[in-house]
């Protein structure tokens, strides 16, 4: 018999068998748990408090995933305030994204020809799989909002000075790593969506000068995206960022620990640094009260994000990308639409009068080649960031107190207000009150927008396909179709937005003919299909007249009506 | 005072631990949830819907690209193409022309890489090649979805009496008629038409190809029938012979619009209506004596 086996039965002849069980059991849990026996791990989730010698502080020292966390925190910061665990949350997104992507990447081939059919067999075709995709697309939205948030507060608390300037400095990176995140995954799809977003993405690149249209070609891997444009940003969405984020998350939480989560500003004398320096009454070990807390708030948090993913939200999906059509109001992904503000800015010099910033512009392109899109997407947009970069090493003032940094957080908020502007006038619809970058099309376009969407659902689309009545109707506010109530009021709909159209003037101060007419007209194509049409007789700018029309084919198992 | 109160919460043990274990059931009905859904009914509901709408798809595809020479209700055009919506063709065209596979891939096969025809001709026109790799202006995808478009007809295939049918493979196409020899007038009208356009919207077979504006093939024909017909009475036409309402359709174009285009109810508005300022009278002769002898009977 072995040495284990005697020393066994030797056991259970001292001891008896029970005790004995229970005793190697015991022992091949606290190995598990890297220290903990199993009335600790007990008296941890009953709430007792610590025993001394604290045994708890164990696995701190033996396990790897306790060591690289601090062993207690300062009880200032374990409340909602100064830290709203945004960091924490970031990188409990972080991991959501890397477990559904591996998921998602199963079903998935970087291909022109099969990325999209891809798309809707993950749709049709597996099991969880537009739960994980909904996850997937929810949860990267919701980790820029959160890494912002992270930044914001960072910023607003002073927690970026000294010492932690390089934290700072990682943060950035990863604020960029988790845009750049997103944006490559926004072309994987392959769908019109994906399509323009990503040409409007790296059309930017392309304006830089010198060095511009070797950056788009290497991201597209070819004058325009394609196969090679789509395969490199599956790997830089698969491979690279992930990398580099995993790196600097790495480096980014070494510097946390190492200087510790910085204390409310009121609590510290100015320019002094007590985060590391908790006295023993201060001191809120990690368990059991830090890791349930942190477990509680990474539960919930993905508890929303799964019943948003398995209720309400639906990410989208659009028709199969085509190179040679742009649909109309095509934008890029929303974190970037400050850049898209940014380029619709007219003016290098914009606060000037116009003839005088007109000439400047003039100088500017002749002289260094630089137009006002140039100098604003491609020059002040990368900007912003080193920017941000800089901000530790720029604020000279060594007090974190607000009270002592009024100067610095209005120049945040304002920049936050700049930032939230720009947004607002680089979607079509521009900046409500001043119209600042609009995009609209001659007024019929628009009302045919409205309703009809290049890509995407309108209330024309979405009419029950029983209530789609063949024939020609014209649009009126009283529509009277036998039995198709939702037709009539989208004929009504339809009306009134022509009338406003015509009472008001958009911000190109393009204004509809008091006499146009508009009627919607709907074919029988198939026993199961129809073609539904919106006809606008209207008079252009010289004053001809004009039709416009636009028209949709409607199936009726498309699941549009609702 | 609220403000500071949550910013300031700190939960308690108790509500930690509830709070987590009411999320980690959260999540896990949720997943359970999806997990029904999906294998009971979603699955099948959303595939339904995205096939539909690659149906849809195919329908602008077909309409943009196909309807021009097959028809618009696919019951094809004489001397261009073939009916794709009929019973003959759901049912015998596979076995017709021996292919070894199913009709969904035969029409996939010839949208994409065309018939040659030279070496066996049913039809005047051959099937172009529509594949982009092949110097088509579609891709693979677009194609598949026409492919379900033509197949969604196979529910309530359409047999109306003037569904135009393919030869079976062996038997030739009914000959052209011996065209007249054309004058040197005419021989000038002729290329008048393609000097002006013409043939951007009209087809006359042989010559031009175009598919948004009425057929020309049988003019003079077809002229006979309106001018007697109730229609034109109604209208403001006032021809009576055809080579009147010939040069009426010209300088006139809104007076009488006839109702059926390739893609289609015919659009008013759309022909051009100055042709009396820009070609000059002389032309104008030459041109209609051109037009006037498209299906003008032989003696």
């Amino acid at each position: 018999m072995s040495v284990i086996g005697k020393r066994f039965v030797e056991q259970v002849k001292t001891t008896g068998w029970k005790s004995t069980i229970a005793q190697r059991l015991d022992d091949g849990f606290t190995r598990f748990t890297a220290g903990l026996s199993w009335n600790d791990v007990r008296g941890v989730l009953r709430g007792d408090p610590a025993p001394k010698p604290n045994p708890r502080v164990k696995p701190h020292t033996e396990a790897f995933w306790f060591h690289i966390r601090p062993t207690f925190y300062h009880e200032a910061v374990t409340t909602l305030y100064p830290t709203f665990r945004l960091g924490l949350l970031s990188a409990v997104f972080f991991t959501i994204e890397i477990i559904t992507g591996i998921f998602l990447m199963i079903f998935y081939t970087p291909s022109p020809e099969r990325a999209y059919t891809n798309m809707i067999d993950i749709l049709t075709n597996v099991p969880f799989g537009s739960f994980m995709r909904d996850l997937h697309r929810l949860g990267a939205e919701a980790m820029v909002i959160v890494v912002t948030l992270h930044m914001a507060r960072t910023f607003a608390t002073g927690s970026y000075k000294k010492p932690r300037q390089f934290t700072w400095f990682t943060g950035v990176v990863l604020l960029i790593v988790t845009l750049f995140l997103s944006f490559s995954g926004y072309l994987l799809p392959w769908d019109q969506l994906s399509f323009w977003a990503v040409t409007i993405g790296t059309s930017m690149a392309d304006a830089a000068p010198v060095f511009g249209p070797t950056v788009n070609l290497l991201l597209r891997g070819a004058p325009d995206i394609g196969a090679g444009g789509l395969l490199r940003f599956y790997l830089m969405h698969v491979v690279l960022f992930p990398l580099i984020g995993i790196i600097f998350v790495a480096v980014h939480y070494y510097k946390v620990v190492r200087w510790g989560i910085s204390l409310p500003p009121e609590m510290e004398p100015i320019g002094e640094d007590n985060a590391r320096k908790v006295p023993p009454d201060k001191r809120v070990n990690f368990l059991p009260d830090i890791a349930t807390n942190e477990i509680m708030y990474a539960g919930v948090a993905f508890a929303i994000l799964a019943i948003s993913a398995a209720t309400w939200y639906n990410a989208p999906l659009e028709t199969h990308a085509n190179p040679l059509a742009t649909p109309n109001h095509t934008v890029a992904p929303w974190y970037f639409y400050w850049l898209q503000g940014l380029l619709k800015i007219p003016h290098i010099i914009p606060i000037l009068p116009g003839p005088i910033a007109g000439a400047l512009d003039q100088f500017f392109a002749n002289v260094l080649g630089l137009t006002p899109k140039v100098f604003w997407g491609v020059i002040v947009g990368p900007l912003v960031f080193v920017l941000l970069f800089a901000v530790p090493y720029i604020d000279p003032n060594p007090s974190r107190r607000y009270g002592d940094r009024k100067i610095m957080l209005s120049l945040g908020g304002v920049f936050a207000a700049l930032i939230l502007y720009l947004s607002l006038a680089g979607i079509p619809t521009g900046v409500p009150v001043t119209g600042f970058g609009y995009v609209g099309g001659t007024p019929p376009s628009e009302i045919a927008q409205e309703f009809m969407p290049d890509e995407g659902e309108g209330e024309l689309m979405t009419i029950p396909f029983d209530q789609m009545i063949v024939g020609e109707h014209a649009v009126k506010p009283d529509a009277n179709v036998p039995n198709a109530p939702k037709l009539n009021q989208v004929l009504a709909e339809v009306y009134h937005s022509m009338e406003k159209r015509k009472t008001t003037a958009d911000p190109l101060g393009q204004i509809l003919n008091e006499e146009a007419t508009a009627s919607v007209k709907i074919t029988q194509i198939q026993p199961d299909l129809k073609q539904i049409s919106i006809i606008i007789n209207y008079l252009d700018t010289t004053g001809a007249a004009q039709q416009y029309v636009k028209y949709k084919f409607i199936h009726k198992d498309s699941g549009r009506a609702h | 005072m609220i403000i500071k109160k949550i910013v300031t919460y700190r939960p308690s043990f108790t509500v930690r631990i509830l709070a987590g274990l009411i999320s980690f059931m959260v999540i896990i009905a949720a997943c359970m949830v999806t997990g029904v859904a999906d294998l009971t009914q979603a699955l099948t509901t959303r595939d339904t819907a995205y096939r539909s709408r690659l149906i849809e798809e195919g329908a602008r595809v077909y309409m943009d690209q196909c309807a021009r020479c097959h028809g618009v209700e696919g019951k094809g055009i004489e001397g261009q193409g073939p009916s794709l919506s009929s019973s003959n063709f759901f049912n015998n065209r596979v076995k017709e022309v021996g292919w070894n596979s199913t009709l969904e891939t035969y029409i996939a096969a010839v949208t994409k890489s065309g018939i040659p025809l030279k070496s066996s001709p049913m039809w005047e026109v051959t099937h172009p090649p529509f594949l982009d790799r092949f110097g088509g202006p579609l891709r693979e995808d677009q194609i598949d979805n026409v492919v379900r478009f033509i197949m969604n007809w196979r529910q309530a295939p359409i047999d109306t009496a003037d569904v135009v049918e393919a030869p079976k493979p062996g038997e030739a196409f009914a000959p052209m008629p011996t065209p007249v020899p054309l004058t040197a007038a005419q021989e000038e009208g002729k290329n008048l038409f393609l000097s002006n356009g013409c043939n951007a919207c009209h087809a006359i077979r042989g010559v031009a190809n175009g598919a948004i504006g009425p057929s020309l093939n049988k003019l003079y024909e077809d002229a006979l029938k309106w001018i007697s017909s109730e229609e034109y009475k109604a209208s403001q036409g006032k021809a009576t012979t055809p080579e009147e309402y010939i040069r009426e359709s010209i300088v006139n174009p809104q007076a009488f619009i006839v109702p059926e285009c390739p893609q289609g109810a015919c659009p008013a508005g759309v022909m051009p209506a100055n042709y009396a300022d820009t070609i000059p009278a002389a032309d104008l002769d030459k041109l209609i004596d051109y037009l006037s002898t498209l299906g003008r009977p032989t003696q």
